[in-house]
């Protein structure tokens, strides 16, 4: 069973209370953390009395996108998924029918992951984190483009990972935006933001579980991502993915894995009574330096992968120019393949989508997973033992 | 289950403290004032170290080959220098040998951009060339006491051995940088500051050992040691006589922590390139670095303040520690006579960049890449701007980038942002040599401006300069007035002076 994408989840719009708020209209560019982090702001907004027309999100990337609205304002050249947001900036500016009156774009410190407690931090890659001030600085080197058009920016920086200071920090960036804002309002609306975010979260870890245990019980394969959430994006992950489901294969997003504790029992506790971690998210057997979110999770997922036997296959997405993937890619690439689990790597997406060589390659994988995919799984399961819960069929509605 | 099938980060063995006798520490170097000082740190407290030889072009290859080829530059530079390092060793040695000769030691573990990931470089690099088991102790750069691996007892006494050597030899630098263009014999300079970096090895070698925090930290504090070992430095600095009546272009060095901290292949020889061609370097002292890092502690405290209920005394106590720092760097810098430049103030910095860069956006040099621009700028402090870039930085990429924003808005800024990796050092420095072009444009109108304004002719300064033996020393400070150039706050120094 395939796992929605985020897209269509963007256009889950809940509506909110009414009043003078509800004209406000407020665009968010759907880049970089917005990805993970998205439901957070539709529950927020909307607990706020933003009207859901009203918020608008950009277009999936496209180089059209690009190309239309934010040539001439990149500042420097690095990574498609930072360079991209000028086009996402300049869509919001200058391409709606109806202007908007802020252009709310945060900057991430840190983001909230399933690992906290187990890693060192969980910040954001620096560019994630700064994009906003890059990308701002092409809307306004020459002249004020929002001030011209009326439109109010607004770039609170967040330590979204420590949600007791998000309140704070979003109240002081809102209050001149949004009339009559006050903290007890915020606070309560990020209480809802979060509640939102985490039902959506546990929404996909559970059709994840319940994809693997479909897997288990007919002891079929499936196939394990392994991105940046942004590459859920179809301009920047150029849906690789989809290619593979249409070979009839599940497809699961490392950041979406279930984690329910007898899984994690199944997989991790003989590791952990050996003293060779402290708990199932424990990843500094395979990465010491556990400081980014989005790498810690990818580092965990490969785990993950290699100790479940119907994953058989890993695809690996990274974008060019990525200074926070490079030093993964070989432990990570060694976790899978040590498992026998088969691993392909996509590097250096960038703007055009290469769709010849993307198909060709996913030929070949699917291929390889014809072929290998039986052998894979008896061996891993040998490796793993019985009792996993997932093949309880009881278990899977976790 | 078959735990051994699962792929586990690099091991190493321990270094154990029975091993401090035969064991060499190599520590990832600086510039060599500040790594031969810090060796000399070590050696106080009963440690065989020495500094690893400055990185070359030869050893970013090797970096490239051995680690990952899109690692940033510092990254490539570093690991390529210990795998050289490691391979003409072992040539000598045997691999054997080597590995239980050396513990290698560096900054680097500690987010969020590469600098926390370097050990995945080390790892491929030595698993490349078959040196698994070397041991590699990485340490975090914002905490003065931590585990070293048992061998390398990581405390107060020591940590605090090498911020004093940090800030005693960044003064030195200052001083050496802003005496050497304007030296009367060539070589005076470089002989003074050898020998007084030999006078602060000798005076750390001898510095009293403190087995408790507390002592250690208020003899620090309170000791004139180090001031008494720099008024040494100072009398030898006063023996090099200096013409100061010359208008140079002031470049002040900016960028990346490494690029800009090394003097060597790594980032163009840029220092004495700049020299070379008529400038006086206005070089990157790590002790901005150290006072960043406490902001940035202190800005992480201040987010907390609504939520931890320790956050109030731990700021306070982060506070403290700030003043402390740049207490201490002062009284380095008044027994230099106050010739090496002051730091800059962080919150000045901040509030600088803040219209462009965030304070708390995290990675390299953080805000302070646009702070330090408009800094300059306001303070005329120099010319020129030269920003050291390294090829595939996460965070530098993100601060250029707001750079573009401050140049639209402040166009007469004379910035150079060169990216450094190592191939295209001809294209960098062509291009920093048109900037350079202007820059000593406005150091001489400014000159001829100083000494129109001040009805002085050359020939009258250099009689009033010749009357005034103390302008030749070295060890003079020039106050700064509203112009940026040594010669022309020369000049204008001499004509507020007496005749
Ligand atoms: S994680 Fe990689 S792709 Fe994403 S913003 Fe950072 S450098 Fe760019
Ligand atoms: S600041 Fe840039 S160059 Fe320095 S370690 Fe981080 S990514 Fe590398």
């Amino acid at each position: 069973m395939p796992i929605p994408t985020l897209a269509n989840w963007f256009a889950r719009l809940r509506s909110g209370p009414s009043g003078d708020r509800a004209q406000l209209r407020i665009g968010i560019p759907r880049t970089l953390a917005i990805w993970s982090t998205h439901q957070f702001w539709l529950g927020f907004f909307a607990a706020l009395g933003i009207a859901p027309r009203n918020l608008v999100f950009s277009s999936p990337t496209s180089e059209a996108q690009y190309h239309h609205f934010g040539r001439g304002r990149g500042t420097v050249d690095c990574c498609y998924p930072v360079k991209c947001m000028a086009g996402h900036y300049g869509e919001l500016v200058f391409g709606q029918k109806r202007r908007l009156d802020v252009l709310f774009s945060p900057m991430f410190h840190s983001i909230p992951s399933f690992l906290d407690g187990a890693v060192k931090t969980s910040l954001s890659c620096p560019r994630v984190m700064a994009a906003p001030e890059n990308i701002k600085a092409g809307f306004l080197k020459e002249r004020d483009v929002f001030g011209e058009r009326g439109i109010r920016y607004v770039s609170p920086l967040l330590d979204f990972g420590e949600p007791a200071l998000v309140p704070g920090q979003l109240h002081a960036a809102l209050a001149e935006v949004i009339p009559g804002l006050t903290l007890a309002e915020t606070t309560r609306a990020a209480a809802i933001g979060w509640a939102a975010l985490q039902r959506f979260d546990a929404g996909l870890r559970a059709e994840s579980a319940a994809v693997l245990g479909a897997c288990a019980r007919r002891d079929a394969p499936c196939i394990l991502v392994l991105a940046r959430p942004y590459h859920m994006d179809p301009g920047i992950g150029h849906e690789i993915e989809g290619e593979l489901q249409a070979y009839g294969y599940p497809i699961l997003w490392g950041q979406y894995l279930p984690i329910e504790p007898a899984l994690m029992a199944w997989m991790f506790g003989a590791e952990m009574q050996r003293g060779d971690i402290a708990s199932p998210f424990d990843i500094a057997d395979v990465w010491p330096s556990s400081y980014s979110a989005n790498t810690n999770e990818l580092l965990w997922a490969a785990k993950f992968a290699a100790r479940m036997p119907w994953i058989t296959c890993v695809i690996r997405l990274t974008s060019y120019e990525c200074g926070m993937d490079q030093p993964t890619f070989s432990p990570v690439q060694e976790i899978v393949e040590r498992s026998g689990t088969l691993f392909f790597a996509f590097q250096e997406l960038d703007a055009t989508k290469a769709a010849g060589s993307i198909k060709i390659r996913v030929e070949t994988i699917a291929h390889y997973l014809e072929h290998a995919s039986g052998d894979i799984i008896r061996q891993k399961r040998r490796l793993m033992g019985a009792g996993c819960p997932l093949e309880d069929a009881t278990s899977q509605a976790a | 289950m078959n735990v051994s099938a699962f792929y586990r980060a690099y091991t190493q063995p321990d270094f154990t403290p029975h091993e401090r006798e035969r064991v060499e520490i190599r520590f990832a170097g600086l510039h060599w004032r500040a790594d031969r000082v810090i060796q000399a740190v070590f050696e106080n407290q009963g440690y065989r170290a020495a500094p690893m030889p400055a990185a070359t072009r030869d050893d970013l290859m090797a970096g490239r080959e051995l680690a990952d080829i899109g690692q940033c530059c510092p990254a490539s530079f570093v690991t390529g220098c210990l795998a050289n390092f490691l391979r003409r060793e072992a040539a000598r040695l045997g691999a054997d040998e080597v590995k239980r000769r050396y513990v290698y030691v560096s900054i680097g573990s500690c987010g969020p951009c590469r600098f926390g990931q370097y050990h995945q470089g080390y790892e491929l690099a030595l698993r490349h060339l078959g040196m698994e088991g070397m041991r590699l102790l990485l340490l975090d750069q914002s905490r003065l006491e931590q585990a070293g691996g048992g061998g390398l007892e990581v405390n107060l006494q020591l940590s605090l051995g090498v911020v004093w050597a940090i800030l005693c030899t960044d003064a030195l630098q200052s001083l050496e940088y802003r005496t050497r263009p304007y030296e009367t014999t060539p070589g005076a300079t470089d002989r003074a500051a050898a020998d007084g970096v030999a006078l602060l090895c000798e005076a750390f070698r001898q510095r009293p050992r403190h087995g408790g925090k507390w002592s250690a930290l208020a003899w620090h504090l309170t000791t004139r040691h180090f001031v008494r070992a720099l008024q040494l430095v100072a009398r030898r600095f006063d023996e090099v006589e200096v013409d100061r009546l010359v208008p140079k272009p002031v470049v002040k060095i900016t960028g990346e922590f490494y690029l800009q901290t090394v003097e060597g292949p790594a980032n163009y020889d840029i220092h004495r390139w700049l020299e070379a061609e008529g400038a006086e370097v206005y070089p990157a002292a790590i002790a901005v670095w150290l006072d960043y890092l406490l902001r940035v502690s202190i800005q992480n405290l201040q987010a907390r303040v609504a939520v931890d209920r320790h956050a109030r005394a731990k700021l306070a106590v982060a506070k403290v520690l700030q003043r402390l720092l740049r207490w201490t760097f002062e009284r380095m810098r008044r027994a230099l006579d106050g010739v090496p430049h002051a730091l800059p103030e962080q919150a000045e910095l901040r509030a600088l960049a803040a219209p462009y860069y965030h304070h708390r956006l995290a990675g390299g040099e953080g805000d302070m890449l646009v702070g330090k621009a408009l800094w300059t700028k306001r303070h005329r402090a120099a010319h020129m701007i030269c920003e050291l870039s390294p090829y595939s930085c996460l965070p530098n990429t993100m601060s250029v980038g707001a750079m573009a924003g401050v140049l639209g808005k402040h166009p007469d800024l004379l910035y150079a942002p060169l990216e450094v990796k190592g191939d295209a050092e001809v294209h960098a420095l062509s291009r920093c040599q048109m900037i350079l072009t202007e820059a000593k444009k406005r150091a001489q109108e400014e000159f001829d401006a100083a000494l129109a304004r001040t009805g002085l002719d050359l020939a009258e300064a250099r009689r009033r300069q010749a009357a005034r033996p103390a302008l030749r020393r070295a060890t003079t400070a020039i106050p700064h007035r509203d112009v940026v150039g040594t010669g022309a706050n020369t000049v204008l120094h001499l004509a507020a002076g007496r005749a």
